[in-house]
């Protein structure tokens, strides 16, 4: 059958959606990585003393030797910009006026992908140094966006 | 058992950018009934296995490989659904025949992209839930991080990537299975809006509908069914860390070891002696040049420039992405890496048409499962 030949009135697809909520664990690493966040503000890390590696956000493994770690280090509040990016779509595909301003920001070994602020976008450059500014403590949640952005060192 | 393994049939249905008056399984039909034609083969004689590539958030059915057995000649058979590229479904058929249990094995791979209403938010789903989807950005940024950090790396510019596109959609206006030819300048190009800086959006690839079919079969197998069977050499894949905060920003490492593990296999020390022509990952165009880096062709750096000076056009030493790629076939979701399979086999058949490159034996072919992924996958194929 051809298209032409089609009833026009006929469905031609079906809608179906579902609702997906999932419950995500952090698990022992994560959940003191979020504590000190939320009750610290401060970023911690993983050290690795056999492959020489600090793992930021903090894991309990590491993913070289795959040894278990139990050494906690502070690394601190400020990073480098290693990759950023201005982002013109939304979540959901839709056009963006103003982009995002993202950024992948070096911090021990590994780093934190977050937004950039207090920056025009077009002063961003690879290798820009870079502080965590955090909620403050009583709106803190222990989450990623216990983070309100990273803004240039003053 | 230590026979080689030969693809001895092709199928496929499509590409188009939506196929409205089809259902996934009529695409499949189609594809594999060619397919099964071309093999000289009766599905529900001959073949012997099944396997399938497909991704339950974009079939919109959960445990989709329950729906897969029906419209390929595979119920009441062995079958399997991997989640993973169409190139990790030869792999796994290719594994299949190399037990020595199977002499002939079916891979199937499709897309209807034209049905996910909300591809998006899914593509988003496949973020950290914890880490990064909060933030709820659209996941193209992860390739404009990563195009951006390739350029710093590299010295790579910006008309280089869109060389790129320049080339694949041109390469795709002497393919009638790909529906987005055109004959595009530079220009036309960078002046596009942006996607996620650097990365424009004329840079990266729309999608398509399609099936692609393919029956692979032993040695012996093969020397009686075909009188061309296009053999695998080689075939490797690789991940590397999945997390944005630990993953290699600049290289695609994953497909330099994927690479190595082909290489191996296939006997190859030296990509670009051995190889007449690639078929390679273009979601973005910055991949490209980034892939054929990583497989060894070329030093970080000087993919863009001998690129721009047309080394990889179907003219070139090394002719990349004769069939236009995913920016000039339409990015197929997980069937994206049988896609490139098929040019690679059609070209060493001599059956490319308008597009038939003179005089190839060997062709490589890679896949990446786009982003979020660290994920590659190469094989090697020769007539």
């Amino acid at each position: 059958m051809i298209l032409l030949e089609r009833n026009p009135q006929a469905p031609r697809a079906w809608l179906g959606n579902l609702p997906v909520t999932s419950r995500y664990t952090f698990g022992l690493g994560g959940e003191r990585f979020f504590r000190a966040i939320k009750d610290e503000g401060k970023i911690l890390g993983t050290h690795c003393p056999k492959c020489e590696r600090t793992y930021v956000p903090a894991t309990i493994y590491c993913e070289r030797c795959l040894g278990k770690l139990d050494e906690w280090v502070d690394v601190g509040s400020t990073g480098a910009v290693h990759t950023y990016t201005l982002l013109y779509e939304n979540y959901d595909g839709s056009p963006r006026e103003e982009p995002e301003i993202i950024a992948f920001v070096s911090m021990g070994d590994g780093g934190i992908v977050h937004r950039l602020g207090e920056i025009d976008p077009e002063e961003v450059e690879i290798g820009l140094e870079v502080e965590v500014v955090f909620k403050p403590k009583s709106e803190r949640q222990g989450s990623i966006l216990d983070i309100v952005h990273f803004r240039p060192v003053a | 058992m230590n026979q080689r393994v030969a693809i001895v049939g092709v199928g496929w249905a499509g590409f188009r950018p939506a196929t409205p008056e089809v259902s996934y399984k009529e695409l499949m039909y189609d594809a594999a009934v060619r397919a099964y034609t071309d093999a000289g083969v009766d599905p529900r004689r001959d073949v012997e296995s099944f396997v399938t590539v497909a991704e339950d958030f974009h079939e919109g059915t959960s445990i989709f490989d329950e729906y897969t057995p029906d419209q390929l000649g595979g119920a009441l058979k062995s079958v399997q659904t991997i989640t993973g590229d169409g190139l990790h479904g030869l792999a796994t058929a290719y594994m299949l025949i190399r037990t020595g249990q199977f002499d002939i094995v079916a891979v199937e791979g499709h897309s209807k992209a034209s049905n996910i209403l909300t591809l998006d938010e899914i593509t988003a789903y496949a973020q950290d839930p914890v880490l990064n989807r909060p933030l709820r950005f659209n996941t193209h940024f992860v390739a404009g991080m990563e195009m951006n950090r390739y350029l710093y790396e590299t010295g790579t510019t910006r008309e280089q990537c869109a060389a790129v596109v320049v080339k694949n959609r041109f390469n795709a206006l002497a393919n009638p299975s790909a529906p987005y030819g055109a004959d595009l300048t530079l220009q036309d190009v960078l002046s596009g809006p942006m996607l996620s800086a650097p990365l424009g959006l004329r840079e990266t690839a729309e999608h398509a509908d399609g099936a692609i079919v393919m029956v692979l079969a032993s040695e012996q197998a093969a020397q009686q069914l075909v009188d061309l069977p296009i053999w695998i050499e080689g075939i490797g894949w690789c991940n590397d860390s999945p997390s944005l905060e630990s993953r290699d920003w600049g290289q695609a490492i994953y497909t330099a070891q994927a690479a190595r593990m082909a290489y191996s296999q296939a006997g190859i020390n030296h990509p670009l002696q051995a190889i007449d022509f690639a078929e390679v990952d273009d979601i973005y165009a910055y991949k490209e040049l980034q892939t054929l880096e990583a497989l060894g062709f070329f030093r970080p750096g000087e993919a863009g420039e001998l690129t721009a000076e047309g080394f990889t056009t179907p003219e070139g030493d090394l002719p990349v992405n004769v069939s236009g790629g995913s920016l000039g076939c339409g990015h197929l979701l997980d069937a994206t890496g049988l896609a490139r399979a098929l040019e690679v086999v059609l070209q060493l058949r001599g059956e490319a048409g308008a597009r038939q490159l003179a005089d190839v034996e060997i062709g490589l072919v890679q896949s990446w499962r786009g982003v979020p992924t660290t994920n590659g996958a190469v094989a090697i194929l020769s007539n």
